[in-house]
């Protein structure tokens, strides 16, 4: 009846001496026992409590022991919790693990260190009911670095403070950082191999690595700061970017001031990569559209980084002094950014721009053939932007160019041109001829290959340009431009052809909408090139 | 046999009268005593006993768990009761084993409400014990009373009647009291207040409540003497018109007279001290009144600034720790029975400067060689035989009383740091002493179940309060010195007479043992906090509890007022520190006084700590609260 049960009195009867118990005894003395344990018990919780403790020890029960007039239990040293053992064979019997210890072992140890003694560390629980977030507190946000100036603030404490844990740690698993160390490692060294690629699917998918994004925007803001001689690496540090911008479980955008410099310098740097061969064009084509889908994504929460974006590009695009690479790169991140964007900056200074561009061109004012290269680059960009602008203006106002009697007029006006242009450049006036060439080289390149292949299709399909001198660059053309190329190839000067044809253009739709007027102003920049970007049924009316 | 022929005369009768139901009262009767008959007579009732408990418990607690939804909470009240009664019945009647068979089956009942209750009782084994145990003492001795509606009472009467269950009848009719109130039932929320512990000791404690007391604050106090001082000064310094000035002044002349009476009635009462108030320094005397000056003023909007200190590398040994008016000593006692007192303003320089430091200090007092006291940054108080339970600063921080469970309490003193005097005279542990708020005089309060109020200049204690049913563990000084308040671990709170030594108040209410008091400043409200974490606050006048505070989670270490009494802190052993709006409170429980109580204390901020369990609170005079608490690692 009393969770003491008569044997447990037996058996201590035994251990005490007292060999015949009687049962009747032992029975009575049970409840007995059980009362004053429980007697004993609540003594020593007021002993806990008064030692302003939540948990009972030995101790506790020794106290309540001596308050009784009972003689404490020795032996039982408190500190740490006891371990008790269940006996082997009995399913409620437990005995306290007490090991033998060698005498000799415990005299040959070395002496333990001597415990910390007591200290009082004093901190601001709270300033006028506010808690203020230093070490000593508990974090009320996730995570909050220590500054510098709170520490100052404690610095009486700080020798003290020795043994109180630093709050903020920032934990990253061992399999995390064997993760990061494995990706950093291929991203420097082997960004051709297919592992590489495998690391790329996994960065753009993987949802654990939150916690390495910190780590991997450093990574990215200094390598691309320390390889910039090193076009593969930089190539593969975008394509992290990409991953990393493609994950959906990160959340990038603390981390996006660190990405964003170093991305827009692999558009506009003035040099990327070492060598000539370097093909650091693709670089800055890859980097505009990865710029421009960051603006695309996270515009909305950082409403000034676009246009932060573009004026950084705009100021590289306007400044004669810099490099006509980084021209290339602005434009390319401009018209990456839409159409809007070109036709609302570019476009109003294409004509100054081509005017500074056009000597660069010439063979005869600019002797070094790489600078003329770049420059035909830096040309086939900027056509290329507004030309995209006027397919998108064209592709707004299908109307524009339906009307039946207008293609049929139109092809008259294009024939005269064409047969103008002709006769111009046989008089070795027409100055535009070169870049239409260029043009029908680069046209087909990137984003606007499709249009231009289509206009392909109407052409002669064996068409294929004559290596132009200027060009190194071999691509198909659009077979619609080759007679032209054909004739103005040989013209270096170039004459003042397109002009003329343009007035005519602008006569013949001055009753057109402002995409005819930009048609038009865009053919006196850009002469015939431009049409690559009209749309090929449209096409096949001009023609 | 005559006695046959009598009882069929009588059955006959009742036949005749239609008396059915006392018909059958007389058979079953009958029959018992007929089955019985055989043997011996008490010992058949002995067997009877204990079926016939459980049996009409159960049939009881059918009953009540099926009555109608209205109605039921009110009859649910009465199962406590009769099954703690029923239970000590049987122990009583030595049915020990049914006892327990019977106590096990219905404790699940009873568990959420009751269950330290049920821990203790659990333990009575033999009718000895139910003499041993105070609880079951005070159930024996006293009735619970319970308060429901007519119609309740009604539906319980006719159920003890129908079921003919004598024994269930007994135990009701002998323990409870029923206070039946006409009209609705009340609602189900806040059972404790319908079930106390009423009876000889309650008529007792109402009886005391009535006597009247004085919770004004003294007469002539510092705060009075900063208030008549500054409205010359003011009106001087502010170059206020001169007709201002002179209404000013015919004011002020008028309130000096009139003062004491008119704020006697609408702020706060005067009263004259009991006992002789040791006479204050001229120069501590202006410490005060600077403190008061520059006094920061706490609302619920504007919230004290902490200070908290943290006890490092204590192993559990801290038991008790106090802090200084000022905050600038910090005391801790220790478990190894030893006392430490920290410098605060020195912490930083004994760090940096420790040697020179030391050296000048361990000049001072010869008491510690000089190596030791340049390792240690603390003074270390050698004297008590056993854990140190409690320690106290004086107002103005001189000296240092420190209570051990070696039943002594020890006097040492900050300026010499040596121990002045031993007051012998508890004869068990000592769990609290406190300084009184004017020096000179303090409590301390003891496992012995006393309270004795002593001066400093006598070993012998001048009073001792005697009434606590079980250890009193907690004492504190009302803001007038002529009460002090005692917390026991018979969940009672007492508030007692200095001068006479006569209890004046019983404050019924808390659950579990009492751990921490505070008094208001303005000595009208008293806070308690007990082992559960619950506060409460009352009004000393009526002996009411005013608000339960319900928020910690653990035992209530520490309880503090700020000094305008608008805030109550309060640190618990669940590691953070809570303040709670007492104006809200205590005017939302004036307006509606007569309701129930079930306004709440407004808890205004829980600010936890790292791990560090709030051992004690203080305000500074200038609303400063300073913190301490021992870092436990359970990491």
């Amino acid at each position: 009846m009393s969770i003491v049960p008569k044997e447990t009195i037996e058996v201590i009867a035994q251990s005490i001496g007292i060999a015949n118990l009687s049962s009747d005894v032992a029975l009575a003395l049970a409840p007995d026992v059980e009362y004053r344990l429980r007697e004993i018990m609540q003594e020593a919780i007021k002993c806990m409590r008064h030692s302003k403790r939540t948990v009972l020890t030995a101790e506790d029960v020794n106290s309540a022991l001596s308050l009784r007039n009972v003689e404490p239990i020795y032996g039982f040293a408190s500190g740490d919790p006891l371990r008790f053992k269940r006996a082997v064979g009995h399913k409620d019997l437990f005995y306290i693990d007490d090991r033998d210890v060698d005498f000799k072992e415990v005299i040959d140890a070395p002496l333990p260190k001597a415990p910390l003694d007591t200290a009082v560390v004093a901190h601001w629980l709270a300033i006028e009911g506010v808690q203020p977030a230093i070490p000593e507190n508990t974090q009320v946000e996730a995570i909050v670095a220590p500054s510098e100036n709170k520490k100052s603030e404690n610095s009486k404490e700080d020798g003290l403070l020795v043994d109180l844990k630093l709050p903020v740690k920032h934990v990253l698993s061992r399999e995390l950082q064997l993760y990061f160390d494995k990706i950093t490692e291929l991203t420097v060294t082997r960004p051709e191999s297919i592992l590489f690629k495998e690391a790329l699917v996994s960065l753009a998918a993987d949802s654990g690595i939150h916690p390495l994004v910190p780590y991997f925007s450093y990574f990215i803001a200094d390598e691309v700061a320390r390889s910039l001689n090193d076009l593969p690496i930089l190539f593969a540090l975008m394509r992290v970017v990409r991953s990393l911008l493609q994950n959906p479980h990160i959340h990038i955008e603390p981390y996006l001031h660190q990405l964003m410099p170093s991305i827009i310098t692999c558009v506009v740097a003035k040099r990327l990569g070492s060598k000539i061969t370097d093909n650091h064009w693709e670089l800055r084509d890859f980097s505009a559209n990865l710029a421009a889908s960051v603006c695309k994504r996270y515009g909305h929460v950082y409403h000034n980084l676009q246009s932060r974006l573009t004026k950084t590009l705009i100021n590289a695009f306007l400044d004669p002094s810099k490099a006509l690479t980084q021209h290339y790169g602005a434009i390319e991140g401009l018209a990456a950014l839409g159409t809007s964007v070109v036709r609302l900056l570019v476009l109003p200074n294409l004509e100054p721009y081509l005017q500074l561009l056009e000597p660069e061109m010439q063979l005869e004012k600019q002797k070094n053939e790489m600078k003329r290269k770049e420059a035909w680059r830096v040309y086939g960009a900027l056509l290329r932007a507004a030309g995209k602008c006027l397919y998108d203006r064209l592709k707004l106002f299908p109307g524009l160019l339906s009307p039946p009697r207008h293609p049929v007029w139109r092809i008259n006006e294009r024939v005269a041109t064409s047969q103008s242009n002709k006769r111009m450049s046989s008089t070795n006036l027409s100055m535009q001829q070169p870049p239409l060439k260029k043009v029908a080289a680069d046209g087909p390149t990137g984003a606007l290959q499709p249009i231009a292949m289509t206009a392909n299709l109407q052409g002669a399909p064996d068409g294929f340009p004559a290596r132009s001198s200027g060009t190194g660059v071999g691509q198909p053309s659009t077979s619609g431009q080759v007679p032209m190329k054909t004739t103005g190839g040989r013209q270096e000067k170039g004459g003042s052809v397109a002009p003329k044809g343009s007035a005519v253009l602008a006569q013949a739709w001055k009753e057109d909408l402002d995409a005819g007027h930009l048609l038009a102003s865009l053919f006196q920049s850009f002469g015939e090139g431009v049409f690559s970007f009209i749309q090929p049924v449209e096409m096949s009316f001009f023609i | 046999m005559e006695e046959e022929e009598i009882q069929k005369a009588v059955v006959a009768y009742l036949r005749k009268k239609g008396f059915t139901n006392t018909e059958h009262a007389l058979q079953e009767e009958q029959n018992r005593v007929s089955f019985s008959s055989n043997s011996d007579h008490s010992v058949s009732r002995l067997e009877n006993g204990p079926v016939r408990y459980s049996d009409g418990y159960s049939k009881l607690r059918l009953w009540a768990y099926s009555s109608l939804d209205l109605y039921k909470h009110e009859l649910l009240r009465v199962l406590f009761p009769v099954y703690i009664h029923c239970f000590m019945d049987l122990v009583a009647g030595g049915h020990v084993h049914e006892a327990r068979i019977f106590f096990h089956t219905f404790r699940e009942d009873h568990e959420s409400m009751h269950l330290r209750d049920l821990q203790k009782l659990e333990g009575i084994l033999s009718p000895l014990h139910l003499e041993e145990i105070e609880l079951s003492r005070s159930f024996r001795q006293n009735k619970f009373k319970i308060k429901m509606c007519e119609y309740s009472y009604d539906l319980l009467l006719q159920y003890l009647q129908k079921t003919q269950s004598f024994t269930m009848r007994g135990v009701i009719n002998e323990h409870i009291d029923f206070e039946v109130s006409p009209g609705q039932p009340t609602l189900s929320s806040g059972d404790a207040d319908f079930v106390t512990i009423e009876g000889r000791k309650n008529d007792l404690a109402r009886q005391i409540n009535q006597k009247e007391i004085h919770w004004g604050l003294l007469e002539d106090s510092l705060e009075q003497h900063l208030e008549r001082p500054k409205r010359p000064l003011d009106g001087g310094k502010q170059g206020i018109p001169v007709k201002m000035v002179k209404k000013d002044k015919l004011v002020s002349m008028v309130g000096k007279n009139v003062r004491s009476e008119t704020s006697a009635v609408s702020v706060a009462p005067r009263v004259k001290p009991e006992l002789t108030l040791p006479a204050t320094l001229v120069e501590v005397e202006q410490a005060i009144l600077e403190d008061l000056r520059s006094r920061v003023q706490l609302n619920n909007l504007a919230l004290p600034s902490i200070s908290f200190y943290t006890f490092i590398n204590t192993c559990n040994r801290l038991n008790c720790s106090s802090i200084s008016q000022d905050g600038s000593l910090v005391a801790g006692g220790f478990s190894d029975s030893s006392l430490k007192v920290w410098d605060i303003s020195t912490i930083g320089q004994l760090v940096k400067t420790s040697s020179l430091q030391g050296e000048k200090e361990s000049a001072k007092n010869e008491n510690f060689p000089a190596t030791e006291e340049r390792r240690k940054p603390y003074t270390l108080f050698h004297g008590h035989s056993g854990p140190v339970y409690s320690t106290t600063f004086s107002p103005f921080g001189e000296f240092l009383l420190s209570s051990s469970s070696d039943s002594t309490i020890r006097l040492w003193s900050t300026k010499l740091n040596t121990n002045l005097v031993c007051y012998k005279g508890h004869n068990y542990p000592v769990w609290d002493v406190q300084f009184s708020p004017v020096g000179h005089y303090f409590a301390s309060s003891s496992h012995d179940r006393t309270a004795r109020i002593w001066s400093m200049e006598r070993i012998q204690p001048l009073r001792i309060m005697a009434g606590h049913l079980s250890d009193v563990d907690c004492v504190q000084w009302h803001a007038n010195c002529n009460y002090i308040a005692t917390g026991s671990s018979d969940k009672t709170v007492r508030l007692w007479d200095v001068q006479s030594g006569e209890c004046v108040r019983i404050f019924i209410g808390h659950r579990s043992m009492i751990l921490s008091l505070a008094m208001s400043p303005d000595g009208r409200y008293m806070a308690s906090g007990d082992e559960d974490g619950t506060i409460m606050m009352w009004d000393l006048s009526s002996g009411r509890c005013v608000s339960p505070l319900v928020g910690h989670s653990s035992c209530v270490w520490t309880l503090a007022f700020s000094c305008e009494g608008t805030l109550l802190a309060s640190g618990s052993a669940d590691c953070t520190v809570k303040l709670w709006d007492v104006t809200a409170s205590t005017r939302a429980s004036r307006m509606e006084s007569k309701s129930s109580s079930s306004n709440r204390l407004r808890l205004l901020k829980a600010l936890p700590t790292k791990s560090t369990p709030v051992y004690t609170l203080q305000f500074s005079r200038r609303n400063l609260l300073f913190a301490a608490g021992a870092l436990s690692k359970c990491s």
